[in-house]
């Protein structure tokens, strides 16, 4: 019998007969996964894990594998086009680089010559290891807005870790935590920053207890010892819940606490009032799985929270996490190995250094949209994107005249999306640098083709917190595409900023790793560089915060004006906020829950993928159906008071007949007009981004919970079923 | 006993469907012909605790396949390893074979007027190569190849260091 080995790379090239296969690191999500690329004559024919790489061991995901008909998509933008009709009409001439970027060039030069560098908004999407070289470009342009998913996503969790306790503390998965909680975060199917499902998976396998807080029931959930499916949006009450039950069970780090936390006083009469009559009130969570979930989380150590986006997209973002930052701290389980570590990443030119941040000078800094109102997001170069539109619509502060959206998709993915139609559509000039001609980019003047990374060399996780650096090698080149690293070096030089960029983007790279000591050339050869890692960094010299110590009681949110204790703020509409509005729209609506195969609007042209998921599929509990009449596979209706949208019903009993779930992101590339549908089943149509819905100090928009009615189409259109 | 199989860990799936896509970048089956497929299992509340699974619906290469019996044209056939193996060339596309499979583990490809299942990447294991779907792909650690007695023990083992050791099918 033939020896069976998995990842046998030798015998695949020769039994395939491959040309080559090169290492190189997924970026289908944030990035993360070693791959190996097999090509033949030139072309990738397979993409498999790559076994040595200590994220994903080899294993990959569905959209990893499917990257090969990214690649190659027939509908790929292959060079720069220029819309030649009225915006959104669909025509567009092919353009030279030459005449794209100067037509761009152009027009920063002019907006800023007229309205200052403010009036040029650069953006992107979710990260795409593209951030460094956008806020490089846009810090030396002296824009201070630069428009992401910052505000809610991943920025919060930088925002308040470093105001908590330095730096974001990541799972330490390698060292096999003995607990985990899972907090509204789907690691084994969505696309977690740092580490992955796998590692998770290996966690799990070697005994780790599990907690799982998510309204509903997942796979993770159902293997969980402990599953506390509270009502959407109570995260912070219920995470401050089970501090309660830390600190007067005892059950707290109190050599950790003594030593090395600030405001340790002023968090116990905060959380003296949650005590879990309240807290049961508030989650719909019994108070004994709340007392169960908190002495396990505390008596087992290390233990660890996996907590994700959901959480951040909420009107609670900052305070959700540092109330779990919280739970993380007083059970000592910050730094610790197995537990919850500030990793170091390797001795390079850092993300922030990279970004030029200190060349901003401080009177364009202090022009930040929404800086003032959101001040926590605003001390992080993070805006709102409500501000943006404010300003393209009604030119307040002041006039924004140009976006330039690189790798991403706004008109899907922020709230109260008619708003941002509006604005798009009103925007003096827009340029797009983008794989499809999205339906964001169906309304820009100038649209780029961008390189997927297959088709770029990188330095792959540069901006992750878990220590690693991978190398990203470039395998293939389409068309015209280029990375968005090489099209902003080339643009920056037709700007003025060539002292400060490379002839090509290889020289960045360089620049990154000088203080390594080796080149990118030498690094290409390499399997990757971790940082030096140590635990419990803080018992020599202390947390990176103005006190030194761990900040239960933040200082910086004192001194910038807000509440220095997380405290749970009552979602905008709900049951308890807004009873009037539930009589009317008498479900609560979550939103954006993890698809197999989809990246936020990706990977809905790969038939690898759509194949796994043709249709947006909203989930509603099987006696909630009944009574709206709706059944298993039925387009409904969903809707708030600011719109209304279509998805296909799925009966779904794993969550409370008081919410529905309904899925983002949702256009449709097949559909041959301009708008590909990107209005039908947006759940961003029923979004709200109102300032005084977001949370006050990230400015987050509050995306994931809300009021909605639904029924089935054929109610509305009077068609018998 | 089989010298090898794939065996698979139900209770480990996570359902990311990632053995679906690993099958086509392989097989290149157009849409809607899908050799393995993961099937969910509720969510609902069984005796009042929630319960959630995946399934994962692929060929078992059965010791006596009802669907090589059910053939009219003996297009399915078992070789000496236990694959069952299904010719296209001499199927007729009559679809007793899916009628006959009591798994659901093949359907018809109108496109090419033949019966497809799983044929456990035979070329690939003739080779010496993991079938594609167990070929270091699923993050849950959930798809093996190889010898089914030992599998089996390695999978026993896993449960029993996991928290909740009985947790599953």
């Amino acid at each position: 019998m033939p020896e069976f080995k998995v990842s046998n790379w030798e015998k695949e090239m020769e039994v395939y007969g491959y040309d080559t296969v090169v290492k190189s690191h997924c970026r289908m999500c944030h990035g993360g996964c070693g791959v190996l690329v097999y090509l033949k004559d030139g072309r990738i024919e397979k993409i498999a894990g790559d076994p040595d790489c200590p994220i994903n061991h080899g294993t990959l995901c569905s959209k990893g594998i499917a990257a090969t008909q990214l690649v190659y998509h027939p509908d790929r933008l292959t060079h720069p086009v220029r819309r030649i009709g009225p915006k959104g009409s669909g025509k567009w001439e092919r353009i030279s680089w030459d005449e794209a970027l100067d037509t761009i060039a152009e027009r920063i030069l002019d907006y800023k010559d007229r309205f200052g560098a403010e009036s040029v908004v650069l953006g992107y999407g979710t990260g795409r290891e593209n951030e460094a070289v956008i806020y490089r470009f846009a810090n030396l342009l002296g824009t201070p807005n630069v428009l992401t998913a910052g505000h809610f996503c991943y920025g919060p969790r930088i925002a308040t870790t470093i105001i908590t306790c330095g730096t974001n503390p990541i799972v330490d998965y390698a060292n096999h935590p003995k607990c985990i909680m899972v907090w509204g975060n789907n690691v084994v199917i969505s696309n977690p920053d740092c580490y992955k499902g796998e590692p998770f998976s290996q966690a799990l396998d070697a005994g780790a207890k599990l907690i799982a807080v998510d309204p509903r029931l997942t796979r993770i959930a159902a293997r969980a010892d402990v599953w506390l499916p509270l009502r959407p949006g109570t995260d912070t009450a219920l995470a401050l819940g089970m501090a309660h039950v830390i600190v007067h069970e005892e059950l707290y780090d109190r050599d950790f606490v003594e030593e090395h936390v600030h405001g340790w006083e002023p968090f116990v009469e905060r959380i003296n009032e949650y005590p879990l009559e309240r807290v049961e009130e508030i989650t719909w969570v019994p108070r004994e799985k709340i007392q169960e979930a908190a002495r396990l989380f505390a008596t087992t150590k290390p233990a660890a929270i996996q907590w994700g986006v959901a959480i951040e997209q909420q009107v609670n973002c900052a305070d959700n996490n540092r109330a779990l930052l919280a739970l993380m701290g007083i059970t000592g389980n910050i730094d610790a190995k197995g537990g919850q570590v500030l990793f170091k990443p390797p001795r390079m030119v850092n993300v922030g250094r990279f970004g030029a941040h200190d060349m901003l000078p401080p009177e364009q800094a202090e022009k930040r949209l929404g800086g003032e109102r959101f001040r926590l997001a605003g001390n992080f170069a993070i805006i709102n994107p409500k501000c943006v539109w404010d300003a393209v619509l009604e030119e307040a502060p002041y006039p924004v005249k140009m976006l330039f959206f690189i790798s991403s998709n706004p008109l899907m993915t922020r709230g109260n999306a008619k708003e941002v139609y509006r604005a798009l559509k009103a925007v003096d000039f827009m340029a797009v640098s983008d794989f499809f001609l999205t339906p964001t980019a169906e309304l820009a003047d100038i649209v780029l083709p961008a390189a997927t990374w297959l088709e770029m060399d990188y330095i792959a996780d540069f901006w992750k917190r878990h220590g690693y650096i991978f190398p990203r090698r470039k395998a293939v080149q389409i068309g015209e595409c280029r990375s968005d690293h090489e099209m902003l070096n080339d643009l920056a030089h037709r700007v003025g900023q060539e002292a400060f960029w490379w002839d090509t983007f290889e020289g960045g790279l360089d620049f990154i790793l000088k203080p390594l000591g080796i080149t990118w050339q030498e690094f290409k050869g390499m399997d990757h560089i971790r940082g030096e890692v140590q635990y419990r960094k803080y018992e020599e010299r202390g947390f990176s915060t103005p006190t030194g110590r761990f900040e239960l009681y933040s200082t910086l949110l004192e001194q910038w004006g807000y509440d220095p204790l997380p405290q749970y703020r009552e979602a905008p509409e709900s049951p308890v906020s807004t009873p009037e509005l539930h009589k009317a729209y008498p479900y609560i609506l979550i939103t954006g829950r993890r698809i197999p195969g989809f990246f936020h609007t990706e990977n809905r042209q790969l038939p690898w993928l759509r194949e796994l998921h043709p249709d947006p599929v909203v989930e509603i509990h099987p006696e909630a159906a009944e009574k709206e009449g709706i059944r298993e596979g039925d387009w409904v209706v969903i809707e708030s008071p600011r719109g209304r949208v279509r998805q296909r019903a799925k009966l779904f009993e794993g969550m409370d007949p008081r919410i529905v779930s309904a899925e983002h992101a949702w256009w449709f590339p097949e559909k041959a007009d301009p708008g590909h549908g990107w209005e039908e089943s947006n759940i961003n149509i029923l979004t709200s981004n109102a300032y005084e819905h977001c949370d006050p100090a990230m400015g987050a928009t509050h995306v994931r919970t809300l009021l909605c009615r639904i029924c089935p189409e054929t109610a509305e259109t009077g068609e018998g079923p | 006993m089989k010298p090898y199989e794939l065996v698979i860990d139900h209770a480990s799936c996570w359902g990311c469907r990632t053995c679906e896509v690993a099958c086509k970048q392989e097989n290149r089956d157009p849409a809607g012909i899908t050799r393995i497929q993961v099937l969910e299992e509720g969510p609902e509340i069984r005796n009042g605790e929630p319960h959630f699974l995946y399934h994962v619906r692929v060929c078992r290469h059965c010791d006596e396949p009802p669907c090589a019996e059910a053939c009219p044209e003996e297009a399915i056939t078992k070789r000496e390893d236990g694959l069952v193996l299904l010719d296209p060339e001499t199927c007729i596309a009559c679809g007793l074979c899916v009628d006959a499979c009591p798994y659901g583990a093949v359907v018809v490809d109108p496109e090419r007027e033949a019966a497809c299942k799983c044929d456990l990447c035979f070329e690939r294991v003739d080779h010496g190569l993991v079938p594609a779907c167990a070929d270091n792909v699923c993050p849950g650690h959930c798809i093996y190849f190889g010898d089914p007695g030992a599998i089996q023990r390695e999978i026993t083992e896993k449960h029993a260091r996991r928290s909740r050791a009985g947790e599953g099918p």
